[in-house]
């Protein structure tokens, strides 16, 4: 493999290669708050082009993992390599720049910005931010970029809205449509159906049904019936270390995960 | 209304380039209207309105931070101060005194005061960032104070006023008259970049910023730097204030250093209304203007703040959006 690879650098064959490496992973990953250990020694693995979901019982540790993958929290042990390069410590505004996106799990836009502005800001990070001389409405390539991330979203129809206007599930989709403007590698979805109506849920899933046609998707959901639909692998947390990981079929019929979890 | 203080009348990214020509009938007829004023007023009101712009300036500088940022600063004073000092040394060490030099050193200064409090104070929020504000204009005002070698003390620095040139087309001494026509120039030319920067690519991010910083960060800016550069940008503008002052009174003195002065230029930000440049302008009018009638009815020793303090708090409870944005929502009724 290697050989036929230094043969032609260039070769589809090495392009799949490399496009089988984890897009992320971490190694040792370790948070401690004080005396609590929030996460120990975590070796986690994401695929490409997968959905791929955390669960566990709440305080496993699933949100302090999205915030160390995001820059929200420095680890304190242990790395994290994202598409080949290591991000460990970096900030979120840098990690942002290397393509790891994140929606929240309690609404985090700009509710007095339209919605339009709210995917635009966003679209614009990666080139546009010190241009102090065009006019914001003025930059075609973004205003394309921000109506397809709403489009994607299905709030096109809305663009003109304040956020602050919109329903709950709304702005749960719009968290995700600002993600999706910056053009990630890897969307981290952290609860996006938090809080949601059954019909909003089944709607949300559709969604990122489709996303995850041309994306890699890490998601933390509570709901079993939408990770068991949407996702090719799962990773279970307790107590901040991996109790179990699988396939949906694998998870469900795990007994500890069954003792743990999904039995409570 | 349920607006916080620092919500705008327009929301984010409502104002599109469609705005525009209105935008232009408003500004031309207020540039017009500004241009016949020396004409008619008396010599004492037409250096009054000069004054007003200057400090409209100051006050429109300001806004883009507390305004657009959401940072308040309490030390534009300093930034003001420096600008002061920088046109004085040009204008005693250079002869004959040149304006396009006081104006270059000026900036210069105010940029330098700008690096230093951008540098430290940036790191900071909310209040932590007005009091550092505070803090480093209050060092640069003793600085100004005690040097006396330099900066004159006290006393402060005396100068002439320089000739308003135009290289190779105009040369002559300045009357009021072109002395107004020529801050207004300066003025009503900040506010066309301010605008513009405040409506840029740029513009929106320190918008962000102001309404969601974590948010912001997370979808890819340096808010730091972003930060860094709106104190830059403002104490640039603030400098430039500063100098337009110097030359129309032709001294440089500590007291303008004095935190007092950042505290009207945020008294100006509130009466007019934060977020829309034109308004601090208006505040800087309005405040400017109660003050000198007041003094003109009851005495040069009558204690104005005391009733302007009672309007500042009532626009505060009244009018959360200032008298422009209260003009624009009953303009819109």
């Amino acid at each position: 493999m290697s050989a036929a690879a230094s043969l032609d650098a260039r070769s589809p064959v090495t392009d799949r290669g490399a496009a089988s490496a984890p897009i992320l992973k971490t190694e040792l990953l370790s948070v401690r708050f004080g005396g609590l250990s929030a996460l120990s020694e975590v070796n986690f693995e994401v695929a490409r082009d997968k959905v791929h979901a955390i669960i566990g019982p709440n305080g496993a540790g699933k949100s302090t993992f999205f915030n160390c993958l995001t820059g929200v929290l420095r680890p304190s042990g242990g790395r994290i390599v994202f598409d080949g390069e290591e991000i460990t410590g970096l900030r979120s505004n840098e990690i942002s720049q290397r393509g790891i996106a994140r929606s929240y799990q309690i609404t985090n836009i700009l509710p007095n910005a339209t919605v339009f502005e709210n995917v635009r800001i966003a679209a614009q990070s990666r080139r546009h931010g010190w241009n102090m001389f065009a006019h914001h409405s003025a930059l075609a390539d973004i205003n394309r970029k921000a109506e397809a991330a709403l489009d994607a979203v299905g709030l096109l129809g809305k663009a003109e809205e304040l956020a602050a206007n919109l329903s709950h599930g709304e702005q749960r989709n719009l968290e995700i449509g600002i993600a999706l403007a910056t053009e990630p590698k890897l969307l981290c979805l952290d609860e996006p159906t938090a809080g949601m109506s059954q019909a909003e849920t089944d709607a949300t899933k559709e969604l990122i049904k489709r996303i995850a046609e041309n994306l890699t998707i890490l998601i933390v959901e509570h709901d079993m019936q939408v990770v068991m639909e949407l996702c090719d692998r799962i990773t279970v947390l307790n107590y901040g270390s991996i109790l179990a990981e699988g396939s949906p079929a694998e998870i469900r019929e795990n007994p500890r995960v069954l003792e743990v979890y999904l039995k409570t | 209304m349920t607006t916080a203080p620092l919500d705008k009348a327009i929301p984010l990214g409502r104002l599109r380039l469609g705005h525009s020509a209105v935008f232009w009938l408003g500004f031309c007829a207020v540039t017009v209207l500004l241009i016949a004023a020396p004409l008619v007023l008396p010599e004492f009101w037409r250096r009054f309105l000069t004054e007003v712009l200057i400090w409209g300036l100051l006050a429109m500088s300001s806004d883009l931070l507390i305004g657009y940022t959401g940072m308040i600063s309490f030390g534009h004073s300093a930034f003001f101060g420096l600008g002061m000092y920088g046109a004085a040394g040009a204008l005693l060490m250079v002869s004959p005194p040149n304006l396009w030099l006081a104006i270059l050193l000026g900036l210069a200064g105010a940029a330098g005061a700008a690096l230093f409090v951008a540098f430290f104070s940036t790191r900071l929020r909310d209040i932590y960032f007005a009091i550092t504000t505070l803090i480093f204009s209050q060092i640069f005002y003793v600085i100004i104070f005690t040097w006396t070698a330099v900066t004159g003390g006290e006393n402060g620095l005396i100068f002439t006023r320089p000739h308003l040139t135009i290289p190779l087309l105009y040369n002559a001494r300045f009357t009021s008259t072109t002395l107004h026509w020529f801050v207004l120039a300066v003025v009503a030319g900040s506010y066309l970049i301010l605008h513009r920067i405040t409506q840029s690519p740029f513009g929106m991010v320190l918008q962000s910023i102001r309404e969601n910083e974590s948010r912001t960060r997370a979808i890819g800016y340096a808010v730091e730097r972003y930060k860094m550069m709106s104190v830059m940008l403002s104490g640039l503008f603030a400098g430039l204030a500063g100098v337009l002052y110097a030359i129309q009174n032709e001294f440089a003195a500590p007291d303008f250093v004095y935190f007092l002065t950042s505290g009207d230029t945020v008294i100006y930000n509130v009466l007019g209304g934060i977020g829309t440049l034109v308004g601090p302008i208006v505040g800087a009018g309005f405040f400017q203007l109660a003050r000198q009638l007041l003094a003109q009815a009851f005495g040069d020793q009558f204690p104005y703040l005391i009733p302007l303090g009672l309007v500042f708090i009532a626009t505060i409870i009244f009018l959360p959006q200032g008298i422009l944005g209260f003009a624009r929502r009953w303009l819109n009724r």
